[in-house]
């Protein structure tokens, strides 16, 4: 298999033709970091290590000579958001006060490494995780599927990288959203696991009350794959899940299960037209997969965006408190404004915050005793050009253009559920659509089921973005 | 509840040791705090004060 060819395949196929030694892993590395190099005019990277790559790729080549092939990941070339800590390689977060090379790997990387995995380098993302970054200190990320488009904060890179294929698959971080946008506007496959199923031990902290870690990739099958390398209780953060889990077997068809599609998420111009339409076409794959689909009801939906944004900017205040008082200027303005209006969130407000987010979870977990899955699109709208100002200029636009562009995620990250979002197609430009599925907590198995069955009818998950 | 006007908001920021680099940065977070004040303040509903905000953790700690 030529590794020119091999590199835009799916995580799952080139784990098998690494193992059955038809494809090297020396090989497949240098091939993605030629292509890497070649399109680093997207910024999906922040650092690229080659050396390293290149000698866990030649280790990964002696162990398969020799037969050892229990590692799923063996040899598969993997990049991370500069989020999570990888031993001997520069963590930024994204940010001109952060440069400090990490002493030892997250848990998050450590497991990928136990898998096998090459880790590629660090990929670029909005300023410490948060969304609405307009200046980016590595590089503004480009959309790969139109270079003029924002690639989704704030695992842009690992969205991009993923899309272009500079590498096999990424872990991104997702807070209110992070995994997820950069996925549904990039066209790729990602996933916010269950809160507490994922250490985040070793990664740079947003809000801890949502923070999550989870890949990114080209098919559910991917996405499922290292999800289970990650996954697990870890002694090292205390609020990491101890629930087993057991390995994604895909089945036949989606009969006996019941999808609920969120109206709000789509009626009185909550997604724009096109938006709303890919997610009914995907709609129509599941009933044809065996999928009954009833209409649910979220009343407290369309506040979502601003109650999990409170939480997080308060909770991102508190973390970068220092950093606001001592160097307010290297911070990008559009992260400096919303962490500063959350150092004014006064307790009262965050207590109540924390009740609406508790009668979210409620009312998630009540629309999930009756059905298996819930769904929205992933984004309200397709992928923006890339904005050189926040455009904030009044309340009305904050609740808009910030807050109320952010509900569609954050009502899943406000009840801690598992959330997966897939591509459902292109809009009229070209841009790609996108439907989430979420289901009950630590029920991964069940979202990826949906997720899967749904690709196996449709050839939305195999398309590439046009770059030469 | 009315809004806070802009010097209102930087006399809090400098209560906490903060300093706004210029005007429109102050604009800006004064539109995001009285946008957020203005909606929580309004979403008022009766079940609200029996949740109990913490609650999302219980499964983890079950298993430990």
């Amino acid at each position: 298999v030529k590794s020119d060819d091999a590199l835009l395949r799916s995580s799952t196929v080139l784990a098998a033709l690494l193992q059955s030694g038809e494809l090297s892993a020396v090989d497949l590395t240098s091939a993605y970091i030629e292509r890497a190099k070649k399109h680093a005019r997207l910024n999906a990277y922040i650092t690229l290590d080659e050396g390293g790559a290149f000698a866990q790729a030649e280790a990964a080549d002696r162990e398969i000579k020799l037969g050892r092939k229990e590692r799923p990941l063996l040899g598969l070339p993997i990049a991370v958001k500069d989020q999570l800590d990888v031993a001997g390689l520069r963590t930024t977060a994204g940010s001109k006060l952060v440069d400090y090379v990490a002493e030892e790997d997250s848990t998050a990387v450590s497991r990928l490494r136990q898998a096998g995995a090459v880790i590629l380098g660090k990929l670029n993302m909005s300023e410490f995780a948060l969304g609405g970054s307009i200046s980016h200190p590595f590089g503004v990320p480009h959309n790969p599927w139109d270079e003029t488009r924002q690639a989704g904060q704030s695992s842009s890179g690992s969205g991009i990288a993923v899309a272009a294929s500079l590498c096999a698959a990424a872990l991104g971080g997702d807070t209110a959203g992070s995994i997820r946008g950069p996925a549904a506007w990039c066209g790729v496959t990602g996933l916010r696991p269950t809160w507490g199923r994922v250490s985040r031990q070793g990664t740079w902290p947003l809000a801890w009350f949502f923070d999550t870690i989870g890949p990114l990739a080209r098919s559910v099958q991917d996405c499922a794959m290292l999800f289970e390398a990650i996954a697990g209780q870890d002694p090292k953060e205390p609020s990491s899940s101890r629930r087993p889990f057991r390995p994604f077997v895909p089945g036949d068809g989606l009969k006996g299960l019941r999808v609920g599609l969120v109206r709000q998420s789509i009626d009185d111009g909550a997604s724009t037209d096109e938006v709303a339409e890919g997610l009914v076409h995907a709609l129509d794959v599941l009933k044809e997969a065996g999928a009954s689909v009833v209409d649910v009801s979220l009343s407290l939906f369309e506040h979502c965006g601003l109650v999990c944004g409170g939480l997080s900017d308060a909770e991102g205040a508190y973390v970068h408190r220092h950093r606001l008082r001592e160097r307010p200027e290297d911070f990008d303005f559009g992260s400096r404004r919303r962490l500063m209006a959350g150092m004014l969130i006064t307790a009262q407000e965050y207590a109540k915050l924390s009740r609406l987010r508790m009668l979210v979870r409620r009312d998630v977990m009540d629309l999930l005793a009756d059905v298996d899955v819930l769904v929205t699109p992933t984004q309200a709208e397709v992928a923006p050009k890339i904005a050189t100002a926040t455009g904030l200029t009044s309340k009305e636009a904050v609740l808009r253009q910030f807050f109320g562009s952010r509900a569609h995620r954050a009502v899943f990250s406000l009840a801690g559920v598992p959330a997966l979002s897939v591509p459902v197609g292109f809009s009229s430009e070209h841009l790609p659509l996108s439907m989430q599925i979420a289901g009950r907590p630590y029920e991964e198995n069940t979202v990826f089921q949906i997720g899967h069955a749904y690709q196996q009818l449709t050839d939305w998950h195999n398309q590439r973005p046009p770059l030469e | 509840m009315r809004d806070l006007i802009p010097d209102e908001v930087n006399v809090q920021l400098e209560s906490q040791g903060l300093r706004v680099l210029d005007e429109e940065d102050l604009a800006e977070i004064a539109h995001r705090i009285n946008a957020l004040r203005e909606t929580i303040q309004a979403l008022e509903m009766p079940d609200l004060d029996g949740q109990e905000p913490l609650n999302i953790y219980e499964d983890a700690e079950a298993q430990s």
